[in-house]
Order: C-alpha cells, then structure tokens, then sequence
C-alpha cells in the first residue's frame, strides 16, 4: 500500500464527507432550534436528486439555473413539512416528532414508488464535468471537485449566516432558549421556518449531488443519507454546524478507510466497524465531539 | 308485440351473456411479489409479465372449457412475515398453484406453506438450485439455477476471452451474489484459470474506489473482473471502473441484466462487459419478439429486466401444465408440471429432466460493446 | 386505596384469551391464525419496549436485535441434530449437539438475548437521549453484519430455514399473558415507580436513592428477555429466519406501537399492537385490487401523524385507563 493510494482514499473520503456534511448540517440546524429529529432528512436529499432529473432532462435547463431551481425545492419542502409536521408538534416528548417525521419519510418513500417505480434511474451531469483529471497520484473528475468546492462554499455562507446576520442571530437565540428569545421580540414561526428552508436546501443540493456523482437515483436512495447524517450530527454534536461538518467528515473518511485500509474479508464488515467506532466515541465524549449538552438548558 | 319481442330478446341477450358466467369457474393462481420495499424493482415487473400473460391467455379464450384465470397478488413487502402472511391468505382463498419471487429468502418462508397443502409454487426469480431439494415436489422454477449461469459465464471467460486471472468481487449481503460467487469460483477453478484478487462489498453501497484501487494494485495482473452484483450495483461498478481507465472485461451473471449498465455509465463506457443471463434480450425467436411486442403495448415501455419475461413464463408454464393435465387440480397440475419437457417458454427451453428439479434450459452469453447488447452464444448444460 | 379492578382485568383478559384461542384455533383459517399470532407476537414486543422506551425512557432502537439473538439460539436450539449437519455443515460439534424442545429453548433464547442486553448496557447506558438512540441503532445495525456474516453459524443472508411451526396461538397466547403479567407487577412495584421517576427527572431520582445504573440496566435486560422469546415465537411461526428482517424498519414499527399507544401505557402498547397489526393487513384487499401497492402504509402514516398531532402523548398516555384500573385510584 503506498502514499498514492492512500491519498487517493483520502480524497474519496473528503468527497464523500462533503456530501454528508451538507446532508448533516440541515439535520443539525433543525434539532438544534426544535429539538426534533426530522428523519424525512434523508428524503428530502431523494426530491432534490429527482427533481434535479427533472429540471436538467425534462425542462433542458441550464445547469446553474437547475441548481438554484433545485434549492429552491429542497427549501419548500422544508417549510412544508415543518408547517405539517413540526409546528403541532412542539411541546410535545421529543420521541413524538421523531416518529412523526419517520412517518413523513415513509409517507414520501412509497408516493415516490407509487409514482415514479421502483426503478433506479441514471443521470449525468454536462459532459465537461466527467473529465478526469490528476492531482499527483490521485485522479479526480470535475464533478469531485465541485461538489468539495460547493460544499464548502455553502459551509462557509452558512457559518457567516449564523454569526454575522439577523437571521442568525435569532436563530442561535432561538435555539439556546425559545422562550426568552420569543421575549427579546424575535418572530419564532419566520425563524424556525427560515431554519428548516436553509437546512432542507442544503439537503436539495446534497441530492444534486449524490445523484450526479454516482449517476444512479431511485426513491429509496435517501434512506442511508438520512441515515448517515444522523450519525454524523451525532459525532459532531447535535446542534452544533461545525460539529455536523466534523462528523461528516469523519464519517465519509472512515467508511472509505476502513474499506480501503483493511483487507478485502472485512470490507462487508465495513458497516460494523463504522457503528462500533461511533459508539466508542460516544462513550468517551457523550455529547459528541463539538456538542454543548443541549437537553440542560432552559 | 314488438314490446314482447323486444323483452324476449333481452332475455335471450342477458342468458348468453351470462352464460359463460355459470360455465366456467375461474382458476385461481396466487402471486407473491415484493410491490413495496427494496425488492420492488425487480418484482414489479415479474408481476407484470404474469399479468400480461394472464391477460393474452384470457383473451384467447382461457383454459380447459373457457375457464379465466383469475390473478391474485398479494404484496411481500420486501419482508419475510409478509410474504409468510401472504402465502397464507393465498392458500385460504383456494388457489390451486402459486407463483412468485425473486430471491430465495422470500421463497423460503412461501412455498413450504403451499408444500404443506400439496399446492404446486412455481417461482419465476429465485435461481437457487438447491431450493427443490429444500422444499419438496411442489417447488418448481422457471429460470435455470445459479451453477448453470456460472459455469456457463465461467466457460466463457477461459474458453471465448482467455482469461487466465481473475479477479472475483462479491456482493456479500445476498445469498445469490455469493452463490453465484461460489459457483464461477469452482469452475474457474476445475477450469485452470487462477483467481488473484478476492473482493467484497455490500448491496446499497455507492462508492467502490478502494475496490477499484485494490484491483489496480493486484499483480499478477487480471484478464478480467468478475462481479457478483444485483442490478442496483451492476451500473454503479460499471461506471467507477470504466471511469478509472481500467478497461478489462467485465463479466457477471443475471444481476447485470439491466438497462442501467448502459445508461449509467453512458454509452462509450458500456463497454466490454459480458453477461449470463436468461434468454431472452436480443433473442429472434418468435415468443420473444412477440413478448416485448406485447408487453410495450400494454404497458407502454419495454420489459424493464430479465425477470419481466419470467414472470410471464411463471404463468405460461402452469397453463401449458394445466392443458397437459386436462386438469386444474392442484394434484394432477403438480404432476403435469413435474413431466414438463421442451416447454417454450419466453426465456428459453423448460425441461424438468434432472433429479434435483433444476429446468435444463440455455443460458444466454451477452456482451455489451459500446452500449450496444448483442447474444454471443447459448450455452447448454450437459445434461446430467 | 386499593380495588380489585385490575385483578379482574387480569382475569378477564386471561378467560377471553383461553376462549378466543380454543375458538381461532378450531374454527380460522391459517392466514386468520396467522395473524392473531402476528398480532400477539407484536403485544409481546410492545409490551416489553415499553418496559425499556416508555417506563425508563430509555431511546432505544436496540429491539430487533435482541429478537435476532432469541430467534436464532431458539432456532438452532431445536433443530433436530440429522437435520443440523444438512443445513449447517461447518457447525462447530458442541452446537451440533445441543438439542432442546420448544419451551426451554425459548428461555434460552430470550435469556441469551437478556445477556447481550446486559453486556451492551454496561457501555452504552451512560448515554442519554437521542445518543442512546444512535447507540443502540449502531447495536443493531452492528448484531446484523455480525449474522450476516458468520455463515457457519447462521448462513448468512440465506438465514435459517425448514425450522418447525411450533408456534400456535396457545404459545402465543400464554407468552402474551406472562409478558403483560410480568410487565404489569414491575410496573406497579417499587421498582416500576423507580423506573418512572427516573423517566421524569434523573436527578430528583438520583437524589432520592435510585440507583440508576442498576434500574436502567434491568430495564434494558427484562425487555430484551421478552423480545428474544418473541424473536422465537416469529422464526417458528414463519418456520425461517434471515438476518434482514430484523432492521431498523422493525424497530420503527415497534416505537411506534409504543408512542401511539402512549409510553408508560400498558394498555396502550396492547391496543396500539393491535391496531397496527390489524390495520396493515386491512389495506391489503384496497391495494390489492386496485394495484395501488403502498397506498396502505402511506395511510398509515397519516393516520399516524394525525395521531400525535392531536393526541401528542399517545392513546392512553402513561395511565393505564379506568376501565381496566378501577376508580379512585393514586396511579403511576
């Protein structure tokens, strides 16, 4: 094993942490201001890559065009499970929203096979962006280093969104504790809905992406997306943005080292490895490796 | 008068009408398919292939004396007590053979129920060769089994592409993918060839590049890569290998039977990947052409995998069964189905001829070049 | 102020089931008695997570596994010892030949599966909330790949099969009876109001003298005895056993019987169970005939959501309701 395969891993992992990162934050915004886990996460991420099919092969648009358009989607489907979901749901046990949002994601998962079939369907991105090109000893495609450089781009909006804006502003007060944020004047309702938008756009792109870079969609793609950023915002620290960045990262990177680190008999051990790995963390840092102890507050 | 007249042919009318109605009872066959969970896309158009076949036979006057088949289908789900459940509601609404299911585990918890009753389940997906032996006399398959297409793949690599080294990856969260693992791996074998990389991943899993990475790494080098892989997965690894400038072969079995090792990748990637698989794509036999016909006009678009034509077999195996038999009892059927011999079904030849109740039938070598499907060869078992 | 209410509604629910067995076993059909089985085998998972998730608030998602450990030591266990050797040639000898008819082997089954539950508490208890969850997700998840693939044992994704139908609805019925007995003394016990208070307010608990680690940990143990004995019940009532049916679908299913129901809620997981499992086999003729296949889950799923938007603490909430307790009562 030598330096250029493990850096080329490497590479593999980050692009992957990347997606799972965008994929992680949104889940994070969005427990960190309703203390509600919104497991439709991952659905939202299945819309954003069909609805990319959509605007770049049915409506023939241009591709910075279909990715604004496909934000935009992410962002209202956001809103719209938030206003049917989430908002009865607030004050009630936190395992309740939980299960509500599972039936959300069950609920979008067979209107997907119901309309759309089963059937994996590809997708391709512009031909310019599968061009392969090398960096040393590791290969990349246009399409890699964009979805790094998109990512972060995001990550880095986001970060100054959250410190810098009123939005943010109220989006942190709103999250450390809602009812004296209510008291400073800060409208609740605009706030939580501007987080599930953001966070759900994120989402949308994370789709965009995924689908560009594997080339295959099918409504159940978003079930392990979900899944994964789950985990990574837990890594991380739910509720904290840096933390769900941190886990994703690491959670991309590990899945692709322990597959390419380790002999090939273990790579169908790979999912266990990853989970044990998780609990070991959690066991020495309990609130994640960024996280605030969240559930003491107010 | 003419107010009586009118009546009486009304009368006359609605008789006849009705008339076919009191004849004939319908013959009820039960189909297990997975319309909901992962397995959907491969058992929603087996589904459809049955009903299609139900359809055109119906049309044409249904069997014995103008009797309809009557479909019933139950969804599995996906999941092991559905179709347990489902098994048993088909049973208790008196079907007198069933059809079903892609993959052996489904199979498992299905047809020991209809063992029990003595009802005959034919399974249209599900290439398990063992799964007669398991089960009993009831148990019957419509595709060959997995030693066959591996044997049948195996041959091809060393005798048409001279492969000497082969690098064998498998899915290792199915019992197929590792069946069919194990079988191109003793054939390999007993061939002479020698496999020098052994690799694995999971069913879901997107990303192979420390596959690929291995696979480049491996010396000696390999003449070809075999992939044990379901449909899900037969695009993906397409593409990543193509896309990392490996360009050896690549050889599978039924699971790469699939538009999407064309369109995920896209067509210049398509290229130099062989397959074993049921016969049927790009086959001018006539029930084939006539099929594909078919099932575009039904449904609009063309079959979607190789398990679209065996669902229909399913079906047109039992009616062939039942017209040999003049029967539709469940008993006589089972026997009728057990003496099947040169059937021609849409998928190949049917014979039950082997004592372990695998069908002799041909199995299809197909090459994709440049996104382009051809048939190199047919491949025969020797029959034992 | 004690009535004997509950008493008689112990007793009563006890003759109906006697009754309702005789009658489902002489007069249904098989899919019929199916799904009663299924229905009893869900009260049973129900009734035991709520021991876990409701009483103790204890997030976890940990359930199916323990069903797979119970299922598969109960299926090893009475495979006849020719037929092992068939299905299992790389078996190691002392598994080969151990050999114990149905109701011991359930025991074991569950008691193995109370075991893991106990090792995988020492680490995994200290967590709280939605890490827990996470935790006992990655158990789990990690419990599948390990089944999956220790093919001599288990083999693999095939599973087990050929396993005999020992389950009927007498089986059914008296493991429902225990479980719901069982459940229902620890509840009413000193311990169970332990439970309870830790569930409300860890830190009162621990100031009052809980010990927490031992209760949450029994808690975790008992329910997963009962999941591991349902476990079996299931893989002799499907008569095969794979890796893949004990997902993190399964443990959403069984959550949710518990939410709806409304956690703490004995009664609650009953009803919900029943629901569930009745209302899922309900849709089937809709879908069937109309060849709408997942319109009965998306329906469920509303259902569902219209539930706890309006009813947020589930059905019964975590009071067993009056008809079954009796008035003037002090509960919890």
């Amino acid at each position: 094993m030598d330096s250029g395969y493990i850096a080329q891993q490497l590479a593999n992992g980050v692009i992957l942490g990347s997606m799972y990162a965008l994929v992680a934050i949104g889940f994070s915004m969005i427990y960190g201001i309703v203390r509600l886990i919104n497991f439709a996460h991952g659905d939202i991420v299945m819309i954003g890559a069909f609805a990319t099919l959509a605007f770049m092969e049915t409506a023939g648009l241009p591709f910075p065009l279909v990715a604004f358009f496909v934000l935009l989607t992410g962002c209202s489907v956001g809103i719209l499970i938030e206003r049917i979901s989430f908002r009865p749901m607030r004050g009630a046990p936190q395992v309740t929203g939980f299960i509500a949002s599972l039936g959300i994601s069950i609920m979008l998962q067979n209107l997907g096979i119901l309309t759309l079939s089963a059937q994996p369907r590809n997708f391709s991105f512009p031909d310019y962006m599968q061009t392969l090109f090398q960096l040393g000893p590791v290969s990349f495609r246009v399409v890699d280093l964009i979805i790094i450089l998109t990512a972060i781009f995001l990550m880095i909006a986001l970060i100054l969104l959250v410190k810098k804006t009123k939005l943010g502003i109220a989006m942190r007060a709103t999250a450390e504790n809602i009812d004296v944020a209510r008291l400073m004047g800060i409208n609740i309702n605009k706030t939580i809905m501007a987080t599930f938008a953001i966070g759900s756009g994120l989402a949308g792109i994370a789709g965009l992406m995924w689908g560009g870079k594997f080339g295959q969609i099918d409504p159940l793609m978003g079930y392990i997306p979900g899944l994964k950023s789950f985990v990574a915002a837990v890594i991380g620290g739910v509720g904290s943005i840096p933390g769900a960045i941190l886990g994703g990262f690491i959670l991309g990177l590990a899945e692709v080292l322990f597959v390419g680190l380790l002999p090939p008999i273990y790579s169908s051990y790979r999912d266990a490895f990853v989970f044990g790995s998780l609990i070991i963390i959690l066991i020495a840092m309990p609130n994640g490796l960024l996280g605030k102890n969240m559930e003491d507050r107010a | 008068m003419k107010k009586c007249l009118l009546i009486i042919a009304l009368v006359f009318m609605s008789i006849t009408l009705a008339a076919p109605c009191f004849s004939a009872e319908p013959i009820k066959i039960g189909a297990l398919y997975s319309l909901t969970g992962g397995m959907s896309s491969i058992d929603t158009p087996s589904l459809r292939g049955a009903q299609l076949a139900v359809k055109i036979i119906n049309q044409n006057g249904g069997l014995l004396d103008g009797r309809m088949i009557e479909l019933l289908s139950v969804d599995a789900k996906t999941d092991q007590k559905a179709a347990a459940i489902g098994a048993k509601k088909l049973l208790s609404k008196g079907v007198i053979a069933g059809i079903g299911h892609s993959d052996p585990s489904f199979v498992l918890p299905s047809a020991p129920l209809f063992q029990k009753k003595g009802i005959p389940f034919v399974t249209s997906g599900a290439t398990l060769p063992t799964l007669p032996m398991m089960i009993g006399d009831c148990m019957f398959m419509v595709p060959f089994g997995d030693d066959d297409q591996s044997f049948a793949i195996a041959d091809y690599s060393f005798k048409s592409l001279g492969v000497k080294n082969v690098a064998v990856w498998t899915d290792n969260s199915m019992d197929f993918t590792k069946t069919l693992s194990r079988f191109y791996k003793q054939r390999a074998q007993e061939l002479g060839m020698k496999i020098v990389l052994e690799d694995f991943f999971m069913m879901g899993d997107k990303d192979f590049s420390a596959q690929i990475a291995r696979l480049k790494n491996t010396s000696p080098k390999p003449d070809a890569v075999f992939i044990s892989s379901i449909p899900n997965e037969a695009g993906l690894t397409t593409k990543q290998i193509r896309e990392s400038g490996l360009t050896l072969p690549i050889v599978s079995g039924d699971g790469f039977d699939t538009e999407l090792i064309v369109t995920v990748p896209g067509k210049e990637l398509a290229n130099d990947v062989y397959f074993s698989t049921h016969t049927y794509r790009e086959d001018p036999r006539p029930e084939v052409i006539k099929f594909v016909e078919d099932y575009r006009k039904e449904y609009g678009v063309a079959p979607e995998n190789a398990f679209a034509p065996l669902g229909y077999d399913a079906v047109a195996l039992i009616a062939d069964a039942i017209t040999r038999a003049n029967s539709a009892e469940p008993k006589a059927l089972k026997e009728s189905l057990a003496k099947t011999m040169g059937f021609k079904a849409v998928t190949g030849e049917i014979s039950y001829t082997r004592p372990s109740g695998v069908p002799v039938k041909g199995v299809s070598i197909i090459s994709v070049k440049k996104g382009k499907y051809s048939v190199e060869e047919i491949w025969f078992p020797t029959v034992k | 102020m004690k009535t004997n209410r509950p008493r008689y509604s112990l007793a009563f629910m006890i003759i109906f089931l006697v009754v309702f067995s005789f009658f489902m076993d002489k007069t249904a059909n098989d899919y019929l008695i199916a799904i009663v089985c299924f229905t009893g085998i869900n009260i049973i998972l129900a009734v035991s997570l709520n021991l876990t998730n409701g009483f103790t608030g204890l997030f976890s998602l940990g359930h199916p596994a323990f069903m797979a450990i119970g299922g598969y030591v109960t299926a090893l266990l009475t495979f006849s010892i020719q037929k092992k050797p068939l299905f299992l040639p790389d078996l190691p000898q002392w598994m080969v030949s151990l050999h114990l008819p149905f109701f011991p082997a359930l025991l074991v089954g569950g008691c193995c599966a109370a075991l893991v539950a106990l090792m995988v508490g020492l680490s995994v208890l200290r967590l709280k909330g939605h890490y827990l969850a996470v935790a006992t997700m990655g158990f789990l998840i990690i419990i599948q790949v390990l089944l999956n693939n220790a093919d001599s044992i288990t083999r693999g994704p095939l599973g087990l099969n050929g396993l005999e139908d020992f389950t009927n609805v007498y089986w059914v019925a008296g493991w429902v009876v225990v479980t719901i007995y069982i459940c229902w003394k620890i509840k009413f016990s000193s311990l169970g109001r332990s439970m309870l208070a830790i569930r409300e307010d860890e830190m009162a608990a621990n100031s009052l003298g809980i010990n927490l680690f031992y209760t949450r940990s029994f808690a975790l143990t008992a329910g997963a005895f009962f999941a591991g004995v349902a476990g079996g019940l299931w893989g002799h009532l499907i008569t095969a056993m794979t890796p893949g049916s004990f997902s993190l679908i399964m443990s959403f299913n069984i959550v949710v019987m518990v939410v709806v129901g409304g956690t703490g809620s004995i009664t609650g997981s009953i009803t919900a169970a029943i629901i569930f499992t009745l209302t899922n086999e309900c849709f089937r003729p809709l879908e069937e005939n109309f060849g709408i296949y997942g319109v009965g889950e998306i329906v469920m799923s509303l259902i569902l959501i219209l539930i706890l938007i309006f009813k947020p603490s589930g059905i019964f909430g975590t009071k067993e309701p009056d008809f079954v307790m009796g008035k003037h009562k002090h509960q919890n």
